[in-house]
C-alpha cells in the first residue's frame, strides 16, 4: 500500500489464528505495530483475550496479495504480480456471511512470484470470492514451544465469564423474549417510530416522500 | 518440597492474611492506574492490551483475595472499595500517578518481572492453595513481561525523545524498587516452613534479568539509590488518596447495592 508523506501510522499486519492442532489458520482481522514481535503481542492482546488459540501468525499487509473475480476481471494483470519465488499460503474467502473470521488459510502453491500464486489460486478454488496469497518468509509466528502455548494461549481458555450465561440478567432474558415473539427478527432491522420508518444513516437513501 | 500444610497456627494464619493482602493490594492499585488510559494510549491496539493487563492484574488481586476469604471470612468488595489510604498496604510504586507511556511502560516491567518470578516461587509453596493460583498467574504475567519488555527496549532505542522519556522514568521509579522485596512482619516465619518464597532470592533472580535488560539491552543508566526500602506498606505518597477517592466513589456512593 502506498502511504503519503503524513501519513505516521505503523504498517498494518494482517492476524491469523489457529483455534486447534489441525485446524486451518484464519484471518481475524489487523493491528498495526512497529515490529513483528510487537505485531505478535498486539495480536495476542485483542485476538486471543478471550477465544481459544493455540497459534498466531501476523503477516505485513504489503506482504499480501488478495482479488476478487471481479477485480480479476477489470485487471487482469493483477495475475501477473511480480515478487519472489517460492513457497505461497493460499487463503479464500468462500462466504458472505459476517463473522469473526474472514479468511480460511487452505494450503500452499510453488508459485514464480505473487501473480502466479493468485492464478493457481484461481485454479483450484475457483468459486471463491475472494483469493489471498502471500509468501511463507512473510510469516511472523508463535513458537511452539509449551511455555509459549502456557502464557499466550492458555489462560483464555479458563475465562469462563466470556459466556453471555455468567452474567445475572436484569430483567427478562433474551430468549424469553424470543419465545414471546417480542424480538426482532434481525438485529440491523431498519428503525422505525411506529409505523414510519426512520432514515438517518447516511448509508440509506431516503425516499422523496415519505407520507 | 516439604509436605503440604494443613492447619496454619494463629501467628501463621495473621501474618499470610497481611501477606495475601498486601499483594492484592499491589495489583489492585496498578490496575487502577493501568486503567487510566483505558481509551488514551497511543494506539488503539495499546489501549486494548493494557485493558487487558489491568483486568489480568485485578483478577490476580481476586486469587489473592479468595485466599484471604478461606482463613478470615472477608469480603473482597469491601476491602477494596471501604478501606483508606491508611489501611492500603500496596508497595509505593504501583501508586505513583501514571505519567507518560515511558513511565507506564517501565513501571509495569518492574512489576511483571518481580510478579512472574515472584509467583514462579510460589508455585512450590506447600501450601496448596497458594502453589495453585500461583501456577494459575504466573502464566499471564510471563506474557505481560515479554509485553512491556519490548516496549521498554523499543522506547529506549528509539528516538532522541523517547530515550530521555524512558530514563527520566527509570530514574523516578528505581528508588521505590527496593520495597517490592521488604519482607512483612511475620513473613520470615512462613519463609521458613515453606509457605511464602524467599524475597531475597526472589530478588536475586529479578536482578539478573531486569539488570541486563535495562543496562546492556536498552543502554540506560541505573540512578544510584539505596537498596533498601525507607519505610514500611502503611506509608504512602499523597497520590494515593486520590486514587481511591476516585477509585471508590461509585461504590461509597451506593454502599448497599448488592454486587459490583
Amino acid at each position: 500500500m502506498t502511504q503519503s508523506a503524513t501519513d505516521t501510522q505503523w504498517p498494518r499486519w494482517e492476524v491469523f489464528k489457529q483455534d486447534a492442532p489441525n485446524r486451518p489458520y484464519q484471518a481475524v482481522g489487523s493491528v498495526h505495530a512497529g515490529d513483528p514481535d510487537h505485531a505478535l503481542l498486539t495480536a495476542r492482546n485483542v485476538f486471543v483475550r478471550r477465544p481459544s488459540a493455540v497459534s498466531l501468525w501476523t503477516v505485513r499487509e504489503s506482504d499480501i496479495l488478495t482479488a476478487t473475480p471481479e477485480e480479476i476481471a477489470a485487471r487482469a494483470e493483477v495475475l501477473e504480480t511480480p515478487g519472489e519465488a517460492g513457497t505461497y499460503h493460499v487463503g479464500l474467502k468462500r462466504t458472505h456471511k459476517r463473522s469473526m473470521t474472514f479468511v480460511d488459510l487452505v494450503g500452499t502453491v510453488e508459485a514464480s512470484g505473487p501473480g502466479d500464486a493468485l492464478r493457481q489460486a484461481r485454479e483450484q478454488y475457483p468459486d471463491a470470492l475472494t483469493w489471498l496469497v502471500f509468501p511463507k518468509s512473510a510469516v511472523v509466528r508463535t513458537d511452539d514451544d509449551p511455555g509459549t502455548v502456557e502464557s499466550w494461549f492458555a489462560p483464555a481458555k479458563d475465562k469462563t465469564y466470556k459466556q453471555q450465561q455468567f452474567y445475572g440478567v436484569i430483567g427478562k432474558h433474551v430468549g424469553e423474549l424470543k419465545r414471546e415473539g417480542r424480538m426482532p427478527q434481525r438485529v440491523n432491522e431498519e428503525p422505525h417510530v411506529g409505523e414510519q420508518k426512520v432514515y438517518d444513516h447516511p448509508h440509506d437513501k431516503a425516499p422523496k416522500v415519505q407520507r | 518440597m516439604m509436605e503440604p500444610i494443613t492447619t496454619l497456627t494463629p501467628t501463621q494464619t495473621e501474618a499470610l492474611i497481611r501477606k495475601l493482602t498486601a499483594l492484592a493490594d499491589d495489583e489492585i492499585i496498578l490496575a487502577h492506574r493501568d486503567g487510566e488510559w483505558t481509551g488514551h494510549a497511543p494506539i488503539l491496539e495499546e489501549d486494548i492490551a493494557l485493558a487487558n493487563i489491568a483486568q489480568d492484574e485485578l483478577g490476580h488481586a481476586t486469587l489473592y483475595l479468595d485466599l484471604r476469604r478461606a482463613l478470615d471470612g472477608c469480603d473482597a468488595d469491601r476491602l477494596a472499595f471501604f478501606r483508606g489510604a491508611d489501611e492500603y498496604t500496596n508497595v509505593r510504586l504501583v501508586e505513583l500517578p501514571k505519567g507518560d507511556w515511558a513511565f507506564t511502560m517501565l513501571r509495569q516491567f518492574l512489576f511483571d518481572a518481580y510478579e512472574a518470578l515472584w509467583l514462579s516461587a510460589a508455585q512450590k509453596s506447600n501450601y496448596v492453595p497458594l502453589a495453585e493460583i500461583a501456577a494459575k498467574a504466573v502464566r499471564e504475567e510471563k506474557f505481560h513481561l515479554q509485553h512491556t519488555a519490548l516496549w521498554v527496549e523499543r522506547l529506549a532505542l528509539g528516538t532522541e525523545e523517547s530515550r530521555r522519556r524512558m530514563q527520566n522514568a527509570l530514574n523516578e521509579l528505581w528508588p521505590h524498587v527496593a520495597q517490592l522485596f521488604a519482607p512483612l512482619p511475620g513473613e520470615a516465619d512462613l519463609v521458613a516452613v515453606g509457605i511464602l518464597p524467599e524475597l531475597e532470592k526472589v530478588r536475586a533472580s529479578w536482578e539478573s534479568f531486569v539488570l541486563p535488560h535495562l543496562t546492556e539491552k536498552c543502554d540506560l543508566l541505573l540512578p544510584m539509590v539505596p537498596a533498601q526500602a525507607q519505610e514500611g506498606r502503611e506509608v504512602h505518597t499523597e497520590h494515593l488518596a486520590p486514587l481511591l477517592a476516585e477509585m471508590q466513589s461509585v461504590a461509597r456512593q451506593h454502599a448497599n447495592a448488592e454486587v459490583w
